[in-house]
């Protein structure tokens, strides 16, 4: 008998989702959907918190080793889960009222199934299946306010995108198996190791090619960027806060399972293609984002910046093919960017939101209400999330004391330890330029002049955006208090669940 | 939990404590008690030091716990005769803002709340000896600083506070390559990755590392430049003036008094010890950087129409004495001599910070009553103003380095004790001195006296809580310029440290650095 007490985060919110649709049917006041979800999501966040360290593979029937629970799956399933409960406490404000908010929420949490599988899967087909159940429920939501064409727009834009990166990955894929004779991201990389000249063959090259900018176009790369700033615009804020935050990590996380454990096999020299689209995605993210003038497409834009800095991962891992120390802070570092990014940006976006709805109930019909003219006095009109939102700008931004500093630290450790001096120039002079349209933001909200009276604060969005500062504020303190560097440890061990060649 | 970690912590409690508050009156008092609280813990610190002075470690106070422990963070914090001083500088002068800003009715409680914060960041660069923990307290100390500007600011302080931040800010990043780079080839030669200043410094001095020279430079490069920015040192000078026009008048005082000084504090802690195996022509850059700043700086305040500005630049030119004198004191040579350049150089830290602050609240003090800084509108103060008068007048005289004032001490030792090392250098900077003179001078007398410009109207007489830290600042400056240096508190402590620095051989080779001919390029 298979134990399958690993998989229980996925099947509680497999069940919630159903319950939540199947509910939404017969009750009438559809607000406590919104509490069903949230319990499902918090069971589920504390069962991931408390095995993170389990390592359990399904082998035999019924999955035959394509499923494994490990540190590295944990810790995104943890990143999706924290984002899925930021998300759904916005939305208990945002859709309250709206009289279909059963299927957004039952969509929520399918579209966090299907991250939580792409994060857990170890075989390219469960892998497919989980990224695609994931990009359907999002397709969805990102048109979910249906009455505004800006959804609509966004939603299609995103679902053509979308179509079209997972049919690269599709195809890109079935190389890989036409080649190998595998599925299994392991057995892939041993029949490449086994056969020296396999990895360089036309096949293989266009496998990879296929499989990078199918997986690029979810991570927003740059050039297959186009459709994220339109897609999280237009997208109600929260989704936008999903998808920045949930989905384009989903991204990350197929990537790192295949990339790092392929590259490392493979030992093709693919750094060069790396460092370009790395180096293209954060420039031109943060250039991009300094001349925005909505918050909302200036936090898109800074959404591709950051997934150039976790790119860097990619970078040091095909450029050291023997893994040492500089790769295990990488992989580390790059993981805990993604967190602190999911954490900071979801937050970002549910702040938006939340100013969002107050500028539309108080001052009435403004043609944009993320324009940046909209912020001007904010400081003083609604402190709290005001404050709230300058901080997770500086977690974004990198400064201290908040978790963005400390990942970024990481990340960009290692790539000195790299050797790879010019990225990290790249690198730390894109993350100063970063802190010029953050610092606007902050500079509009506390020192304009206020455009009305002082706003009613949503205690629920208050609540939302306080748990992202206080998770950013702790993550960066907490091995102070709890000496044992337990964040830190979470990031490493994952690092080598993914490349077991870490482990020396 | 030692005196530093309270220090800190008292700070920061009263710095979240005073946001909560809502009157100017509650805000205020929170700041009074806190800083104050942080000003007795230092004075404790200091009479206490011998007792706890470490010979093995060379530091007091030391605590040390884990933060990280698997990448090698750790809390590491302790003070010596350099950190010490600063401790006692930043905890004076942010006490003595908090009585100056007694009426400050704009937001008072995110004002003494920045005021407060500033005080914890910048007491955290001075005491930490850990990388990571200076780093992090290197980058928050830009945030207070940001806001002061920018929300009690003048008309162009969106344009000063951004260029603040992302000038200091890029400099501080590529600090940061340096610090990875040490970090990282310290960790691949010993074993142990750790981000403690005292055992990578240790590691760089004595060779440790078997990096190429190319990466010796590039860590002491970058890392200068990120000094070389804070203090700031021609050409790298350009936020300054625009930051401290723009910045309240306690912004300034801060700025000059302090911040900048974190630039010289890296200096002393972390760039001398490596000043023997790095390159050695830098040694010579980093006196052409403060000769550069002294010979410019009196220039461009004499052009100055400005008040404020004009005592912007002056700070420039004061901070170029310290490179001059750090760089001096390196070079092989006798060594009392290299000990009084070095005991100056570090004597102009504290007391320029305390001049600096007398000349800026003055500067605050007239445009607060008249609503001008413009000196030709100025004229004839004395006559309305002649508390404000005496006091502004014995900190241009001590600024421009007037025996008797902490200012000479400094300076003088910082020139005389250079000679023997970099004669030319001297000779250059001479150069400044009637210039530096001549705009004090010359700022004094059309401010000060001359006929009474009837256009300000009437104005009033310096109120007492800004008329009380002045004095306490100028009294200061006085009594360290006169006390012999066996009783003068700040100078006998760093001649010790001095003592120690120069000669022991544990920072500096013994005798100091012997240049090669040309001090070549060696990559």
């Amino acid at each position: 008998m298979v134990d399958y007490t690993a998989l229980a985060p996925v099947g509680i919110l497999v069940v919630t989702a159903a319950v939540v649709l199947l509910a939404g049917l017969v009750v009438s006041q559809k607000k406590i959907l919104g509490y069903i979800t949230l319990v499902g999501l918090l069971v589920s966040l504390g069962l991931v918190l408390a095995n993170w360290n389990i390592h359990v593979i399904f082998d035999g029937a019924p999955f035959y080793g394509a499923i494994v629970v490990d540190p590295f799956a944990q810790i995104f399933n943890a990143m999706f889960l924290t984002v899925g409960v930021l998300v759904c406490i916005a939305s208990l404000k945002a859709y309250g009222d709206h009289p279909r908010q059963d299927e957004f929420y039952s969509l929520m949490l399918l579209a966090t199934v299907g991250m939580m599988v792409v994060a857990i899967s170890k075989d390219m087909l469960t892998l497919f299946i989980g990224f695609e159940l994931a990009s359907m429920a999002t397709y969805a939501m990102a048109g979910f306010d249906k009455k505004d064409p800006k959804s609509i727009e966004a939603a299609l834009k995103y679902f053509l995108i979308g179509g079209l990166s997972s049919s690269l990955i599709v195809f890109g894929m079935s190389y890989i198996y036409g080649l190998t004779g595998a599925t299994h991201i392991d057995a892939i990389a041993a029949a490449f190791a086994a056969t020296p000249g396999l990895a360089s063959t036309p096949a293989a090259l266009l496998a990879i090619t296929m499989l990078i900018a199918g997986f690029g176009f979810k991570m927003a790369f740059v050039p297959f960027h186009m459709w994220a700033p339109d897609t999280y615009e237009g997208a109600p804020s929260i989704v936008s806060a999903l998808l920045a935050a949930g989905s384009k990590k989903m991204g990350f996380a197929a990537a790192f399972r295949i990339f790092i454990v392929g590259l490392v096999a493979m030992k093709v020299d693919w750094y060069i293609a790396f460092t370009i689209l790395a180096v293209l995605t954060m420039t031109v993210g943060n250039i991009l984002a300094v001349v925005q003038t909505s918050v909302k497409r200036m936090l898109a834009y800074s959404s591709i910046a950051h997934a150039g800095y976790i790119a860097i991962v990619f970078v040091i891992v095909s450029y050291y093919p023997a893994p040492d120390v500089a790769v295990a802070h990488a992989i580390a570092g790059g993981l805990m960017h993604a967190f602190s990014h999911a954490l900071g940006k979801a937050g970002a976006f549910i702040a938006v939101a939340a100013i969002g709805y107050m500028i539309l109930s108080k001052d009435g019909k403004v043609d944009d209400p993320n324009h940046i003219d909209n912020y001007d006095g904010l400081g003083k009109r609604a402190p709290i999330t005001a404050f709230l939102f300058a901080l997770l700008l500086c977690s974004l931004a990198g400064i201290p004391p908040l978790f963005g500093f400390t990942s970024k630290f990481v990340l960009f450790l290692a790539s000195i330890e790299a050797g790879l001096l010019g990225l990290a120039i790249i690198c730390v002079l894109n993350s100063a330029l970063s802190v010029y349209y953050y610092a606007k933001v902050v500079m509009r909200m506390y020192w304009g002049e206020p455009k009305g009276e002082a706003f009613i604060e949503s205690p629920t969005y208050t609540f939302a955006l306080a748990i992202a500062v206080i998770v950013l504020i702790v993550l960066f303190a907490m091995p102070f208090v709890t000496p044992g560097d337990s964040v830190y440890i979470w990031a490493e061990t994952a690092a080598k669940a993914v490349l077991p060649a870490l482990e020396v | 939990m030692g005196p530093i970690t309270l220090i800190l912590l008292v700070l920061l409690i009263g710095a979240i404590l005073s946001l909560l508050t809502n009157t100017t009156a509650q805000a205020r008092g929170v700041a009074l008690v806190s800083s104050f609280s942080a000003l007795a813990l230092s004075i404790w610190m200091y009479l206490a030091y011998d007792a706890n002075f470490d010979t093995v470690t060379h530091y007091a106070f030391e605590e040390s716990g884990t933060w990280m422990p698997s990448i090698g963070i750790g809390y590491h914090v302790g003070v010596d005769g350099i950190g010490l001083p600063m401790v006692l500088l930043a905890t004076i002068v942010c006490a003595l803002c908090a009585v100056f800003s007694w009426t400050e009715g704009k937001r008072p409680n995110q004002f003494f709340a920045l005021l407060l914060l500033m005080d914890m960041t910048l007491i955290g660069v001075f005491v930490s000896l850990d990388f990571f923990m200076f780093y992090v307290f290197w980058e928050l100390t830009l945030l207070p600083m940001f806001f002061l500007i920018g929300i009690w600011g003048g008309p162009r302080k969106d344009y000063s506070a951004i260029k603040f931040l992302i000038y200091t800010h890029i400099a501080s990043v590529l600090m940061m390559l340096g610090i990875f780079a040490l970090y990282y080839f310290n960790g691949t030669a010993s074993g142990t990755y750790t981000f403690d200043i005292p055992i990578l410094l240790e590691a760089y001095r004595t060779g440790a590392l078997p990096i190429s020279q190319f990466w010796l430079d590039f860590i002491f490069v970058t890392i200068m430049f990120g000094f070389m920015v804070k203090m700031p040192s021609v050409p790298f000078h350009t936020w300054l003036p625009d930051a401290h026009v723009e910045a309240p008048t306690i912004g300034s005082i801060i700025l000059a008094g302090v911040l900048l000084k974190m630039g010289g504090y890296g200096l002393f802690r972390v760039l001398l010890p490596m000043m023997g195996v790095a390159s050695t022509w830098f040694i010579y850059l980093i006196a052409l950087f403060g000769l550069m700043s002294i010979i410019y700086s009196p220039f461009a305040a004499l052009a100055q129409k400005d008040l404020k500005k004009l005592v912007a630049f002056s700070s420039i030119g004061h901070m170029g004495f310290i490179s001059l004198g750090v760089a001096a004191s390196a070079l092989a040579g006798m060594d009392p001599a290299r000990i009084v350049a070095h005991t100056g150089a570090m004597f102009q830290m504290f007391s320029h910070g305390i001049i600096t602050c007398v000349l800026f609240g003055a500067c605050g003090v007239i445009e607060h009553h008249t609503h001008t800084r413009i000196i030709d509108d100025l004229g004839g103060l004395t006559k309305k103003m002649p508390k404000l008068a005496i006091l502004m007048i014995a900190a241009f005289f001590a600024s421009l380095g007037l025996p008797l004032c902490s200012g000479f001490v400094a300076e003088f030792g910082i020139l005389s004790g250079s000679y023997g090392t970099l004669p030319i250098f001297v000779m250059l900077a001479a150069i400044s001195i009637p210039f530096t003179a001549g705009y004090h001078l010359w700022a004094v007398q059309r401010t000060m006296f001359g006929p009474y410009n009837e256009y300000l109207g009437d104005i009033k007489e310096i109120k007492w809580f800004e008329f009380l830290p002045l004095a306490i600042w100028v009294i200061i400056f006085v009594i360290l310029g006169i006390l012999p240096e066996a009783w003068n508190p700040i100078l006998s402590m760093m001649h010790t440290t001095a003592d120690y620095f120069i000669t022991s051989g544990n920072v500096l080779p013994i005798g100091g650095i012997h240049v090669a001919a040309g001090g070549a390029f060696p990559w």
